[in-house]
């Protein structure tokens, strides 16, 4: 209880906080990343200490850096990055936006000429850091989640977001906010101290900062005139008395070589994944909390923010009355009154936008909010700044897999064979081809116009590829442009796969994807893609869509080995997927002829599947296939289709044949459905039907039974039946009928094989014309 | 508590009086005109909490941001429609928010394809009427007529079930706060603090589907089925003790693990999602609402009781599941099929008795 009492006292609003500026101390600005209203109070502060020099948290080794980051052509958001040189390839990050108060800072210095310093370890120490730290990397993210809960329970509402935005963001009077920091930032610190488990390293940050401000003093600038930007954490370990870091124990650090850059970034990202933890979920609606701040008016970010909406909303075509937008400023409003306050926070507009404007319902909102939360803006950088841990990794792996010399603007050929080479001696070099697949595929699948993927012939299809190879300088861009989806290639490109994966709606399309990270050699993605399919999965209910989708995924599982493809996560999807095909197969069935050659393909792939995989339920699919070849209701030519299936699997005997082709054949049934029937049965292992003599038997006693109109049409269909068998087949079956019929063999087959007379012909062609509605 | 009483159900205010009158005597923030209390009171008495030794017990439980989203709706002197599923507890919701904020949860209409325009605004008494012509004593006035003489909030009950022209007699209502008696030549301006709660039903979709005129008067709020299944299974528990007692059932109550076996499908199809989240599922077209599962117990308990040893047995909760799940339909066949095979099947030991009785019923 008493720490809630305390954390209640962090108020920007409330606290009366005469600045106090104490003689011969730097002055200490605690704030939070990304923190509009940090900006605006630091900026204010600045303005009257007039400071000689500004201290900024932040690598200094990237002080050198900073006049890219004023540069005229820089437009935020932007980040700074230094990523090891060996690989794994490890990377920090520090985004700024806009809103940045480091930023702001930063520009102030430049503004009034006046010095600006980064003062926080060499990024070649942090990283060397996160090295020795990273076993522990999964505890440490446990005990960092847990200070964020239990900062949330002592929050009340809706967690520590919304306790800061409703505290800190919105307007301050007399250095609250200065104030306010450093409160919430020493209760933080007690909250955590010791029981975080890298204080060990803050403590070190923090010592070394120390040593970078008495460093600044010693040469001569008088400690009022300077000004620090922290974290607020901070503050409260640069003002102890603690010893800075001395000569001895900087040479101790440990350290890594790395690589600076600075690198466009984006909103989306900024929202997404960064490692503050803090005030950052929307930053579109926080530089419209930073414009209020500019305009000095207190509720302009939440007009303006119902504006947006309605504004994306009436371009994309849905109704919104301006009564409906002065209703939801008015409820969130209410709702910031109901928790004592007087400005809304970004949660109380967002309800009041989905009860008013969504009609209580969020999806009907939900784009129009990520899109005012969100946005989609990204920064630049002046030309020529950027050498981002991607293109690094880019051309380590270029040599990598000795693909160096194919970097020239003229195109090459490259052939890739990916089985093992059994010839050399190193496991390294037996895989290279299929290392360098996985590598180009990656590239194709980012979009990266340096690699072109070929068709190669069918029967080499599962272990040959062939490409295409061109160095671009828009190449050089579309990978710096990746920077953005992650560090390395392989990051990138699975980034990418999930997104797609998680816009593509039919699962058609996301076993596409999921054949993509198998030609990528990436598993982890194969099993994301996977989960979502398997969601997807629930609304299909094409079986020639779900029959293409199974035999995308009996592809890769048989064939996955030879990617060394494990997948243990795709049988489930593709069992539950068979039992759904099985399970509308036979309604499908009552189709017209057009539709039923859908149908049947999509019988072939699944009864393929059934043959290669166990773990499908053989007896399942034959029960169905029987029902389907028993029933008179269907698709004559699919029931034939289904008969030749169980022929083929020796399910059918040749009583069952005989009583079948009876049925199918006899005099009763309409010409074109007996045809249509022995088309389907026609369809599969002709040498099968061609050998079985009783078949022959059925259908001679059935044309005989047919009266001469009844013949003609019958002869129409069974001609089509008959069309693409081959010059061999039909002279089998001639054979089949000589011995029916007791003739010469040749004779028959010599009728048969011979291109029809022009009297013959012209018979058929009024056959065509026939008028069956007769019948 | 009120001594016992002959009446079925009495009203929230006086059911829960003391709670009432404790957070009155306490109140320290600022009340909005015509409440009896200020809008944080009535969150407490909603949600639940305590005023000095005064226990709130919660009314309702969960989503407590949509009773705050609903309470600063009436604050701004809209009118608020709670909408949901049947048995989400929006007619629940709306008698205890009257009844904190005016001490009156009576002023209801209760929408029927039978509600006609006169009973909301207002009627005769036509004898005297007809004896002593137009007058104010002659004049039957609607719970809606009330509520804006007194400036308090007036409750309509499945809006939707009404026809078009009665609910636009609203519209006018709503956004000219004045009822005219043009035979007698009056207006009567509605007083501050009167709005209107009404609850509509999801699946009355189309039956009589509301005006945008009519929506665009309402702030909208939608009510969702139990937040969890710990939640969910409590409400069953309650609701089915209370049942078998009204009822004098000869069976056990349902043992934990039936409960849970019925609540896990119930939600899991009605959510369309495993309960872990890992797989998604086709939802079946009807509601299995919480209601229903309450109401598949009991039948299971007559049932058990009946006809069975009178403990429920997975053989009779199959037959009640199939029956409350698969509603005549192809489709829900389907998926109840996919369902029994894609999930039940592979739940172990524990479920292995109420799939077999499950699959057993399909292929019979």
């Amino acid at each position: 209880m008493g720490e809630k009492i305390q954390i209640k006292e962090i108020n920007g609003r409330m606290i009366d906080a005469s600045i106090q500026i104490q003689e011969h101390q730097p002055v200490i600005f605690g704030i939070r990343h990304l923190s509009p209203a940090g900006a605006w109070n630091l900026r204010k502060l600045l303005d009257e200490v007039m400071p000689q020099l500004v201290l900024v948290e932040g690598p200094s080794d990237f002080t050198e850096e900073l006049r890219y980051l004023t540069d005229r052509n820089t437009k935020p958001p932007i980040a700074i990055m230094a990523y090891t040189n060996e690989t794994p390839i490890r990377t920090i990050l520090y985004p700024f936006a806009e809103y940045s108060p480091e930023y702001q800072a930063i520009l102030w210095a430049k503004e009034h000429q006046k010095e600006c310093r980064f003062i926080d370890l060499p990024s070649g120490v942090f990283l060397a850091f996160s090295r020795i730290s990273r076993k522990d990397e999964t505890l440490g993210e446990e005990g960092h989640m847990s200070v964020y809960r239990k900062l949330d329970e002592l929050s009340g509402e809706d967690g520590h977001e919304t306790f800061w935005e409703r505290t800190m963001e919105h307007f301050s009077e007399n250095h609250g906010y200065w104030k306010g920091a450093e409160v919430f930032g020493k209760n933080l610190r007690e909250l955590t101290e010791d029981t975080e488990c890298d204080y060990a390293e803050i403590v070190v940050r923090e010592a070394y900062m120390k040593r970078q401000i008495k460093e600044a003093i010693e040469a001569g600038i008088a400690p009022e005139k300077i000004v620090v930007v922290t974290g607020a954490y901070h503050v409260e370990g640069l003002k102890r008395s603690t010893a800075e870091l001395s000569d001895q124990e900087l040479k101790q650090l440990p350290f890594v070589e790395v690589q600076k850059t600075l690198m466009p970034y984006s909103y989306y990202r900024l929202s997404s994944r960064s490692g503050y933890g803090a005030g950052n979920k929307a930053p579109s609606y926080y530089g419209l909390l930073w414009e209020a701040h500019q305009r000095e008016e207190a509720d302009y970010a939440a007009r303006s923010y119902f504006s947006k909406l309605a504004f994306w909303q009436r371009k994309n075509g849905n109704m919104v009355s301006s009564a409906e937008v002065i209703e939801a400023v008015r409820l969130s409003f209410s709702l910031a009154e109901l928790q004592g306050y007087q400005i809304p926070a970004l949660r109380d507009l967002r309800d009041a936008a989905t009860t008013c404007m969504g009609h209580g319902n969020f999806g009907e909102i939900a784009q129009a909010v990520a899109d005012t939360e969100i946005g989609t803006i990204i920064g630049s950088l002046p030309q020529g700044v950027s050498r981002t841990s991607i293109q690094n990794d880019f051309y380590h792996l270029l040599d990598k897999l000795n693909l160096r010399r194919y970097c020239s603007m003229t195109a090459d050929d490259l052939h890739l064979d990916l089985r093992e080479k059994l010839t050399v001696k190193s496991q390294k070099a037996a895989f290279l081809d299929r290392e360098r697949s996985f590598f180009l595929h990656r590239l194709r699948v980012l979009g990266i116009s340096f690699v072109d993927w070929q068709q190669v012939h069918q029967e080499k299809a599962t272990w040959a590829e062939h490409w295409v190879l061109r160095w671009t300088p828009e190449a050089e861009i579309e990978i710096v442009e990746a920077q953005l989806k992650g560090d390395t290639i392989l990051l990138a490109a699975s980034f990418q796969m999930k997104e797609e994966a998680q816009k593509e709606g039919s699962i058609a399309g996301v076993a596409k994807i999921i054949e993509q990270s198998f030609l990528c050699g990436m598993p982890e993605t194969v099993s994301y893609a996977t989960a979502i399919l398997q969601k997807i999965a629930v609304e299909s209910a094409a079986v020639d869509e779900i029959a293409k989708t199974v035999q995308s995924l009996s592809m890769v599982i048989q064939y996955g080995s030879i990617r060394e493809l494990s997948s243990e996560d795709l049988i489930p999807v593709l069992e539950q997927l068979f039992l759904r095909a099985c399970l509308l197969l036979p309604a499908s069935c009552i189709c017209d002829d057009n539709a039923s050659h859908e149908i049947i393909q999509g019988m072939r792939m699944l009864n393929e599947a059934a043959l290669h995989h166990e773990f499908l339920s053989e007896e399942h699919w034959l029960q169905v296939i029987s029902d389907i070849a028993q029933r008179d209701d269907l698709n004559t030519k699919i029931s034939g289709y289904a008969a030749a299936i169980l022929l083929e699997r020796g399910k059918f005997t040749n009583e069952q044949l005989k009583l079948q082709v009876e049925r199918r054949l006899s005099k009763g049934v309409p010409a074109d459905l007996g045809a249509g029937w022995f088309e389907g049965l026609s369809m599969k292992n002709r040498y099968a039907l061609i050998t079985r003599m009783s078949l022959w038997e059925s259908l001679d006693q059935y044309l005989d039974t047919l009266d001469d109109e009844e013949f003609k049409r019958a002869l129409l269909f069974l001609r089509r039946a008959f069309a693409d068998f081959t010059a061999r087949e039909k002279s089998d079956i001639a054979e089949n009928l000589g011995e029916l019929w007791q003739l010469n063999p040749e004779q028959v087959d010599e009728v048969l094989n011979t291109p029809l007379t022009q009297e013959a012909q012209e018979m058929l062609n009024e056959l065509e014309d026939f008028d069956f509605g007769d019948i | 508590m009120p001594t016992k009483t002959k009446v079925q159900r009495l009203p929230a205010e006086q059911m829960f009086q003391k709670e009432i009158d404790a957070l009155i005597e306490a109140e320290t923030e600022s009340i909005p005109t015509g409440w009896k209390m200020s809008p944080k009171s009535v969150l407490t008495y909603i949600t639940g909490g305590k005023v000095g030794k005064t226990v709130i017990t919660p009314k309702y439980i969960g989503h407590k941001r949509l009773v705050e989203i609903a309470i600063a709706t009436l604050v701004t002197d809209r009118a608020l429609l709670l909408i949901g599923e049947p048995g989400t507890a929006k007619s629940w919701l709306s008698e205890h928010l009257t009844a904190a904020i005016n001490g009156d949860s009576t002023k209801v209409i209760q929408g029927t394809a039978g509600t006609t325009e006169e009973q909301i605004r207002y009627s005769w008494n036509y004898a005297m009427l007809i004896s002593q012509g137009p007058s104010l004593e002659a004049m039957l006035k609607s719970p809606v007529y009330h509520a804006m003489e007194t400036g308090t909030i007036a409750r309509l009950e499945e809006i939707s079930r009404c026809a078009s022209e009665v609910q636009d007699a609203l519209i006018s209502i709503l956004s000219e706060k004045r009822i005219s008696v043009p035979e007698l030549g009056i207006e009567v301006p509605a007083q501050k603090g009167f709005s209107v709660i009404a609850t509509a039903n999801t699946r009355d979709k189309g039956v009589n589907e509301m005006s945008a005129a009519l929506k665009r008067r309402f702030n909208i709020v939608v009510l969702p089925a139990p937040a969890d299944l710990e939640s969910e299974m409590d409400i069953v528990k309650t609701r089915v003790t209370q049942l078998s007692e009204n009822l004098d059932l000869n069976a056990k109550l349902p043992e934990q693990e039936v409960i849970e076996k019925v609540c896990t499908i119930f939600r899991e199809l009605r959510l369309g999602v495993t309960l872990d989240g890992k797989q998604k599922l086709k939802p079946t077209t009807g509601v299995l609402s919480t209601a229903e599962a309450i109401s598949l117990l009991a039948n299971s308990m007559a049932l058990a009781g009946s006809f069975g040893n009178g403990t429920i047995s997975d053989y009779d909760l199959a037959a009640g599941l199939q029956g409350a799940i698969v509603k005549d339909e192809e489709k829900d066949m389907l998926a109840w099929k996919e369902y029994l095979e894609n999930i039940l099947k592979k739940r172990g030991l524990k479920w292995s008795g109420l799939y077999k009785e499950c699959k057993e019923l399909n292929h019979g």
